[in-house]
């Protein structure tokens, strides 16, 4: 058991380190927004989980439980807020040339 | 050896918390902050849950519940000002 | 009794009941003077918010109550779905090589909690974000896009989410 703990630990660290750096090298709105929606959702919903796994059956287990779902509907909703008003602002998307 | 790397990935997530506040400083429109801010709203919320975890507090999960709903609404609410704004500057009024 | 009424009088009965879940499970007190102070304060919650919380014209059984076994699931393929996506754009940073492009398609499902439930699905899946959603038609942003033929790229972004949501909602 602690090892499933330690591995969903080290998971939401690599992914939150990894999301922050995407947040600071991506060229354009909609690409910081991808990686700030995809790896900073799935780093904290890690850490959720391995706080479930630590806290058993207990009243806190289902109090985490409620914020997990609540946190799965809000993320990608505020997301879609964002990339919608950006979208509605008429703002570029960050094209490679090629060849 | 929980309560250990508990403790170590807190002060990993308040680290990149800074981090991520770069973004907020930096960024050169205002999408770029709102970005960056719902991405400080996150980590905040997780370390208020490894914080309950780990000295089995069960008060700061409801603090945390209602600081996800409020980080949520505040930023709805900020999207609707930023809109309405550019819109009224457009008509020139 | 008309029927208009009756209607209003379901919509109060189903908001209290699922504000009263809320109560509960947030007190985690089962005392009999907790549990009527609880059910007293959802009755007058649900009496300013039914309007908002179940629309006057839904007139689909399965929105009210979807079938829950097929939704566990859903929420599993979900899941599963975003490490992958994570793993993939773990990849994509380290790499620092990228192809975004800008798609639209539309989608099969009728009612509008489906179609919000795919919209999320979606933002929570491989690299895309939906920009805007319009009655049925989808603009979706796509880091590293294979194809912007529109059908092609709706069946490879959406394709086992609009199936399995069609089961849940219709």
């Amino acid at each position: 058991m602690t090892w499933i703990v330690l591995l969903f630990l080290v998971l939401g660290v690599v992914f939150n380190i990894m999301g922050n750096l995407g947040v600071l090298v991506f060229p354009d709105v909609y690409t910081r927004l991808q990686a700030s929606s995809t790896c900073g959702t799935t780093a904290v919903f890690s850490v959720f989980i391995a706080s479930m796994l630590i806290t058993g059956l207990s009243v806190m287990t289902a109090k985490i439980l409620v914020i997990t779902l609540f946190f799965l509907v809000s993320s990608p909703v505020a997301a879609h807020i964002v990339a919608r008003y950006a979208w509605n602002k008429d703002m570029v998307v960050w094209r490679k040339f090629h060849d | 050896m929980i309560d250990t790397a508990l403790l170590i990935v807190i002060y990993i997530f308040l680290g990149t918390t800074i981090v991520s506040m770069i973004r907020i400083v930096i960024g050169p429109s205002a999408v770029d902050r709102m970005i960056g801010l719902n991405l400080v709203s996150a980590q905040v919320l997780a370390i208020f849950v490894l914080i309950a975890v780990k000295d089995k507090l069960p008060v700061y999960l409801d603090v945390a519940l209602v600081y996800d709903i409020f980080g949520f609404v505040g930023l709805m609410a900020i999207t609707k000002y930023f809109a309405d704004k550019d819109k009224e500057d457009f008509t020139g009024v | 009794m008309d029927l208009h009424r009756k209607w209003k009088i379901v919509r109060v009965v189903l908001t209290t009941f699922y504000l009263m879940a809320g109560w509960v499970l947030f007190t985690a007190a089962l005392d009999p003077l907790m549990l009527g102070l609880g059910l007293i304060l959802s009755f007058f919650v649900s009496l300013l918010t039914f309007k908002l919380f179940i629309e006057k014209n839904e007139v689909d059984f399965h929105s009210l109550l979807p079938r829950i076994h097929y939704g566990v699931f859903y929420l599993l393929l979900v899941i599963y779905k975003m490490y992958v996506a994570s793993f993939k754009m773990l990849w994509l940073i380290i790499r620092g090589r990228i192809n975004p492009r800008v798609v639209h398609f539309r989608t099969r499902l009728k009612s509008d909690i489906a179609r919000v439930a795919l919209t999320s699905s979606i933002t929570l899946t491989p690299g895309t974000v939906t920009l805007s959603l319009d009655d049925d038609h989808l603009i979706v942003h796509w880091l590293d896009a294979k194809t912007t033929h529109s059908r092609y790229a709706g069946e490879l972004v959406k394709g086992v989410f609009e199936r399995l949501l069609k089961r849940i909602w219709i």
